[in-house]
Order: structure tokens, then sequence, then C-alpha cells
């Protein structure tokens, strides 16, 4: 019998909130997180809004400040997520094989310091030989060593294992805006192939940085609503113009059911279902019918042992691009058919801003709260009909939807998609799914 | 497959691939590291500034443009060519491996798109200085004064639209999904150098969980960009003498930088039958572990030391049956004092006659394209029944208690371990062995 994986531990820092009550509280009253950009001067870029983790501040999320001081966004909301994780969990304080409990995040780049950066880059220009010793000349005057150590995606995993003792696989991946998504699925697999019992798991992300804005302006993907940056991400609605930017961290501490049930853990969901899936189109654009979306979404369900009508919610990647929701509108009706008219589907980008990599461990924090709480949050500003996407997306408000199973689904730039399928823990339940299906 | 448990669903190598100093086939490699070929690939940098790199082997003989690349039908050809301006260095190695390993295998065309997977190793990309000359320039007065300002209104509309996609780690898989339609699941690991072990543990994963039937795995970097250069300085891990890396040598002195990427064709057992492939051995089992926060000597031998034990456990051998080791080797004091330790906890009396080979001697040290042609370098010393020296290997150290192989003729046996770590105290273990149905 397969080994069932479930849930013990979520931890989140987002622009809603730090804490899983914090973003359920924001999600439900229908906060919007994102506003002028301030994490740097961006009074001249043509993009001045995001989606920030506001009044961030390390000594009161709990980590001592000084030890983390040289290491990015990204690093330090891993680590405040994750420690929230391990204590909800309840792994601190048991006695378990630190070569069964390892680390799988996907995190993203970190991006230099822009300032010395391009003061380098600058120098190197100015010399009439070889650029690049000028620019390594520049650069070891200016960059920050003990900053420039910090910046690289996998220390986030690295400095998670190293807190919490752990001796197994340590990993981190990027595969764009799936990076999270595809982390945990990847640690579900760890876990049920039997090689750990225990991954912390998820993924966090920081692109409010004047290279982040740079590369998505660049190529046309970011809102330009500078004046109301409330309204600006409008996923699913006609006069949506792009996505807005966003930061924060998702990690969860899942683990073998029975290791969790033996030491008394309270289990928060069972993660049922995995799929990933290339759409081997364009690096640039999203196959125009979503293949591998729907791939994703139909593997999800295959491995989860589910139909479509066993689904009642969709948390989307909902970006708010015009081609990204067209796309996955179209992959969501390929996959459930006609049932995908009934299902539920929102996009919590519109309040959390996109979070890139991090997204989908974020967004699955949001599926979990909605199968504890039994509502499910809504699509803000989507209030103008678009022919091309004809689901019901759950607009304006929350909504009460007691279901078992929900999916989030997540799509990245390569053509790269991922979806997971979170279910309410049912003891017993999975085998005698598994039963009926067999008879 | 049906019915079948994960563990007993047998994954196998069909096709290698390689783009690198010693040579960018995997016939030149080959004939590289065993001597038949010149092994004096290394290029002169003229920007070594202090740090004390004189030579380094960079694939000097791959430049790049699409005849570097192998034989390609018409469209994939004109695929690749349009495609070069979205890749980087690192793309353009990663994809050439992968083509190669593909054709080897014969793949094309056997199998739904659906079931074939990619899993790539790839480094954190830097962002090239060159991309943003034109912008800088933009916000400079006549005079030369940069004014960074000025970015957000001048700069930004002269970076290429496309720049933030070449520096996206995943593009190697992406680019090679495209090319090739490869429709089943994809990832890339960016865990610098286990990454490509780790990359071929997930990729049997996906197999045994039968998300896919084959699964193009490979990794890819280079530790010879400005960047990187910088960051390897930060972490002390460049050699401080003549730029040469002597593996397990009681004169070594530290890390070469290096560049390229390998990649492999791995297949469920039947289904590679089936189809009549030709079959470079069995990945047995694979294992990753970490022990960071520790001493760093104490962490890598402990990370090293579990990785290999729990390898050999998961694929059901004993150290007594393993060919040889392909060590990390790089070169520096601490990492090969700590990986011969790590060697001799695991082997203990075998020590002394299990035979241990470093390519990084012949290839510098390519960060996570390391991992992938080393193991390439032992899947062919599996396929031609024997070892290669190692490059530059003259004088054993006393302290490093394992055996060096410094013979062409010594037995590659009928399997090995394929080790790498990294200094924080992560390593990844991979064993292969010749295909016996």
């Amino acid at each position: 019998m397969q080994r069932r994986i479930v849930v013990t531990g979520i931890g989140c820092v987002t622009p809603l909130g730090n804490s899983q009550e914090e973003l359920a509280a924001g999600l439900y009253s229908g906060r919007i997180g994102i506003g002028r950009l301030t994490l740097f001067d961006a009074s001249n870029f043509p993009v001045r809004i995001a989606a920030e983790v506001r009044n961030w501040d390390p000594g009161t999320a709990g980590l001592e400040a000084r030890r983390w001081q040289h290491c990015p966004r990204q690093t330090q909301f891993a680590i405040a997520a994750g420690l929230q994780a391990v204590r909800q969990s309840g792994i601190d304080d048991a006695v378990f094989d630190r070569e069964r409990l390892g680390v799988y995040l996907g995190c993203g780049e970190p991006f230099e310091d822009f300032n010395a950066f391009t003061r380098s880059v600058h120098a190197s220009m100015k010399s009439d030989g070889g650029a690049a010793i000028p620019f390594m000349n520049s650069a070891l005057q200016i960059f920050d060593p003990n900053v420039e150590r910090e910046a690289e995606p996998d220390m986030p995993a690295i400095h998670l294992g190293g807190l919490l003792n752990a001796r197994g696989p340590i990993a981190n991946c990027i595969s764009a805006c799936v990076s999270s998504t595809q982390a945990i699925g990847e640690s579900m697999r760890m876990i049920q192939q039997g090689e750990v019992d225990m991954m912390l798991c998820g993924g966090a992300h920081s692109t409010i940085h004047p290279f982040g804005v740079t590369g998505f302006q660049r190529l046309s993907a970011l809102s330009q609503r500078n004046d109301d940056p409330q309204s600006a991400v409008r996923p699913f609605d006609a006069d949506r113009d792009g996505f807005v930017i966003g930061e924060g961290a998702g990690l969860f501490i899942i683990e073998e059911r029975d290791h969790a049930l033996r030491r008394g853990a309270e289990i928060l969901g069972e993660i049922t279902g995995y799929g990933s899936a290339q759409d081997a189109y364009r690096v640039t654009d999203s196959h125009p019918q979503g293949r591998g979306t729907a791939s994703a979404i139909m593997r999800a369900l295959a491995s989860a042992k589910l139909n479509p009508q066993d689904i009642g919610y969709i948390n989307a990647h909902g970006t708010g691009t015009v081609l990204n929701d067209k796309v996955e509108t179209l992959a969501i009706k390929q996959a459930f058919g006609q049932q995908a008219y009934r299902i539920p589907v929102s996009s919590t980008k519109s309040m959390l801003g996109h979070a890139t990599t991090a997204c989908g461990a974020i967004e699955l924090a949001v599926c979990l709260i909605s199968l504890q709480t039994g509502v499910i949050p809504p699509t803000l500003n989507h209030e103008k009909a678009d022919p091309d996407c004809d689901l019901d997306y759950v607009p304006r408000n929350a909504r009460e939807v007691s279901c078992r199973h929900v999916l989030t689904n997540n799509i990245g730039f390569g053509g790269q998609n991922a979806a997971l399928i979170v279910s309410r823990y049912e003891e017993g339940s999975r085998t005698r799914v598994a039963v009926a299906r067999a008879a | 497959m049906d019915g079948k448990s994960s563990s007993q669903i047998r994954v196998v190598v069909t096709g290698v691939g390689v783009v690198s100093s010693a040579g960018r086939t995997a016939g030149q490699f080959w004939r590289t590291l065993t001597g038949v070929l010149s092994a004096s690939t290394f290029q002169s940098l003229s920007d070594n500034l202090d740090i004390a790199t004189t030579r380094t082997p960079g694939a000097a003989d791959f430049a790049g443009s699409i005849d570097d690349f192998c034989d390609l039908p018409d469209a994939q050809r004109k695929a690749i060519r349009k495609a070069l301006k979205l890749m980087n260095r690192e793309t353009q190695m990663g994809v050439a491996a992968g083509q190669q390993a593909l054709a080897d295998s014969g793949i094309a065309g056997q199998y739904d798109p659906d079931r074939l997977g990619i899993c790539f190793g790839a480094d954190n990309v830097s962002i090239m200085p060159d991309d943003f000359q034109r912008g800088i320039e933009a916000c400079s007065s006549a005079a030369g004064h940069f004014d960074v300002d000025r970015w957000g209104q001048d700069g930004i509309e002269e970076v290429a639209p496309l720049w933030l996609l070449k520096c996206l780690p995943n593009m190697p898989a992406c680019h090679l999904a495209i090319i090739n339609d490869l429709r089943g699941p994809g990832n890339t690991i960016t865990q610098r150098d286990v990454s490509a072990n780790m990359a071929v543990a997930e990729a049997c994963r996906s197999i045994r969980s039968e998300a896919a039937d084959a699964v193009l795995v490979g990794a890819t970097g280079t530790t010879l960009t400005t960047f990187n250069r910088l960051h390897a300085r930060y972490e002390d891990e460049i050699s401080e003498c003549d730029g040469v890396c002597r593996p397990f040598d009681r004169s070594r002195t530290g890390s070469v930088p290096g560049e390229g990427a390998g990649a492999i064709v791995l297949e469920e057992m039947h289904c590679a039958l089936r189809r009549g492939a030709t079959i470079y051995g069995e990945v047995l089992g694979a294992a990753s572990a970490s022990a960071v926060g520790l001493d760093r000597m104490i962490a890598c031998r402990t990370a090293m030391g579990s990785a290999m034990r729990q390898t050999l456990r998961r694929s059901g051998q004993s150290a007594a049956s393993i060919g040889h080791i392909h060590a990390h080797g790089l070169g520096t004091r601490e990492s090969d004092l700590a990986e011969a330790q790590a060697i001799r906890d695991i082997f203990g009396d075998l020590t002394s006659t299990t035979p241990v080979i470093a390519a990084k001697g012949h290839l510098g040290n390519a960060a996570a394209g390391s991992g992938a042609m080393e193991l390439i370098a032992s899947l062919l010393a599996l396929k031609h029944g024997h070892l290669f020296p190692i490059l530059h290997f003259r004088d054993a150290d006393p302290e490093c208690r394992v055996h060096p192989v410094t013979r062409f003729d010594e037995p590659a046996g009928t399997s090995f371990l394929n080790v790498n770590m990294f200094g924080r105290g992560l390593a990844s273990c991979v064993a292969v062995a010749a295909f016996s149905a």
C-alpha cells in the first residue's frame, strides 16, 4: 500500500500577514496586500507598485536579527516560515532519526546588489582593455562578501537544514513559477518511495528589486496601474493587464502518515496528488491550448486516484496577464470537462501579488486554510466578464464551500506546469477510495 | 508496469552526451581521459587578476555555434539556431550535451511525448555585465558620469526584452523539452555540486512512480564567469598556485575553475529492452545526505559517508561489490581529505584496494556540471572495462589513505559509486552497475 503523506506544520510570510492566522484573516476580509513599492526608490521606474511583506522585521518574526542580517529577504522569510511550520508540527521536541528528515525548497535567484553591480559595469566600460579586470577590481572593492555569499538560491534550504539538524537530502529547485509546487511534490515522492519520513518543503522568493522590475517589465508581464495598486491585479477580468511582483514564503512539514500518528501530531491535511508537465512549446508563451497545464492537472488527479467531480475548489495560478488566464481557463476545461463549470476557481494573486517561485507554496497554504475553515477566498477585482474566461471565479466575496479535495495549479516561464491536490485528512479514507475504484 | 512496487522498477542508462574541456563528444571525452588525445586544452586567461588561475580548463572547442551541436535533423537544427540568442553559455552546453545523449539513445519517435521527462542540474545564473552596458550608457552623462537614479527612466528600455529568460537556471531543461517535444515531468535542481546526482535520483523517482518511461537527465555549469570567479574567491576554493588541479595528491593546492555539461538518458528497463536500446548500465540506487552546521571537514565527511552508506543499502550492494569510486576530488586540501576519510569510514579495509578516480584533474570544477561529466566518465569506463589515471596525481598523500588510479589498465569493475559534495556539508551519491537482465 502506498505511503500516505500528511501536513503537520504550516508556516507563511506574505503581504497579507506573517502567520496562517493573519493570512486567513486577510484573505477572508478581502484585503489587498498591494501598494506603492517602497523597498527601493522606484520613483522613476515604469512600475512603482508591489505586493510587499510590509514592515518586515526579522526580530519580530522570531529571528535573531544579527545572525541573518546579511541574508536576502527571501532567506529571512524562509527561515521565519520554516520555524513556524516546525513549531506547529512539534518535531522540534520529537526524537527521530535525523537522516529521515530532509529539506526541499523552490527558492528563486536572489539578485545582486544593483548599485554595486551597475557601478562595477560602468567602471569596466571606461576601460580601454578587457572588461573583466576593471569589473572585478571594482566588484572586489564594493560588493559585500558577506552578502554575496548568501546570495544563492539554495542558502535558505542549507540554513534550515542546519537549524533543524536534518541529515537527509537538502535540495533547491528552480522551475520558474512552479518551483515551490514542484519542491513539495518531489518531497512527497521522496516520502512515498521510503527515502525519508519527513520533509520541510515549500519555497520563498522576492523579486521586488531593480533587476526584478527590469526583467518582468521588459517581458511586458507587469500591470501598469501605478495609480490604483489595489485594483492592479485583475485575474480573469476583461481589463486585466498583468501581474504585480510580490514576495513571501510558504513552508510545510510533511510526513508519512503513520509517522505523524505515532508521535501524536495534529494532521492538518493530506497531500494526495502531484503532477508535473512540460508544455514543450515556447520559452516565452504557454501553449495556446494549455496542454502542459491540463496534463499537470490530469496527472495530479490520476496520482490522487480522484475524478474531476471529487475536486471542490481550484486555486488557480491566475496571474492576471492576458495570456495566462485565458490559457489556464482552457486547460481547466480540458482537464475537468463539463465539471469545470461547477468547480469554484479563484486566484489569490489578486490579494497577494505574484511571489514567483514561492507562489505555489503560499497558495498551498491558502488551500489548507480553505479545507480547515470550509471557506474559499475570492478573486478580487474580477468585475468585467471576459468571454475567454467563463468559469466560476468566485468574484468579490469569500464563499462557504465544504470540500474534501482541493487543487492548486501553477504555470511557469519556459513552459513548466505543476499541480498539487490536498485533501481533508480522514483516517482510512484513502484505502476505501482505492478499494472502491478497484471494484 | 501495473502492479509493480516502485522498488521493482529498474532504470537503465541508454544514452550519453558531454561538452567538456576534454572534448565535445563522448568519444573525444573518453579518448582524452585515456590519454589517446592530449589533455592540454587549458586556455590562458588574460584577466586572471590576482586569482591565481593562470590556466583553466574551459570547453575551448565549444564556441556555441550551431555547428557545435551534434548532427541534428533539420527542424531541430533550425529550432536551436533560432534559440541560441536566448541561451547563455551554460544553457548552450547543457542543450548540446542533451542533444547528444538523445541521439545516442536513439529514443526519438519511440515514445508518447507525455511519457518523456527531463530533469537537469544547474547553478544560479550570473547576471552578465554585457547585458547591462547599453542601459548604463543611457544613464551616463556626456562626461561619462553614471547616475543610477536614472535607471528606471533611461536604462530599463535598453535591456533586451528577453534578458530575464537568459538568466533562469531552468532554461537548459526548457529548451531541450521544446526542441525534443518532451512533455512529461520537468524540473531543475539548483543544489550546486550535488545537483547532478540528485537529478538522477529524481528522474528515477519519476520513472518508479510511473510518471515517465524515460527521462533526459543532465547538469551544466561553469565557474569561469566573472561573477562565479568572484564568488569562488569568497568561498576560498581557488587554487593558490599554478592552476593545476591534483586530486588526492600530496602537493594539491586547490580547485581550478572549469565549465562543461553532461547528459544521460534514463529509461525503464523493459521499455529500453523492447526497443532494443544499447544499455550502458543500470542505476541501482541513489541517496543524498547533509550535515550542515558541523565543522566543515566533519560535515563533509559525515554527509559523504551517509550518502554512500545509504546508496549502498538502497542498491542492495556491499562495499566489496563496488568496482570503483568516482570521487568528487575537488583538489583542495580539506575537501579531498574529508572525502578520503568518508570513503574509509564506509569501505574500511577495502579502501586500499577499491580504485578511486577523479576527473577534475582533467576537467576542473564545473560546479553543477561536474557531477554529470564524472558520471559519464565512469559509465564509459564500465563500457570499456578499464579506468584512467587521475591527471596530475603524482605522489600519494599519506593522510588521504585511498587508492587513486594511476594506470590506464586498472579494471573498472562491474559497478561504481559516483560521489559529489558541496563544502557546506552536502553530499549526493549514485550507484550504477553494468547491465545484466
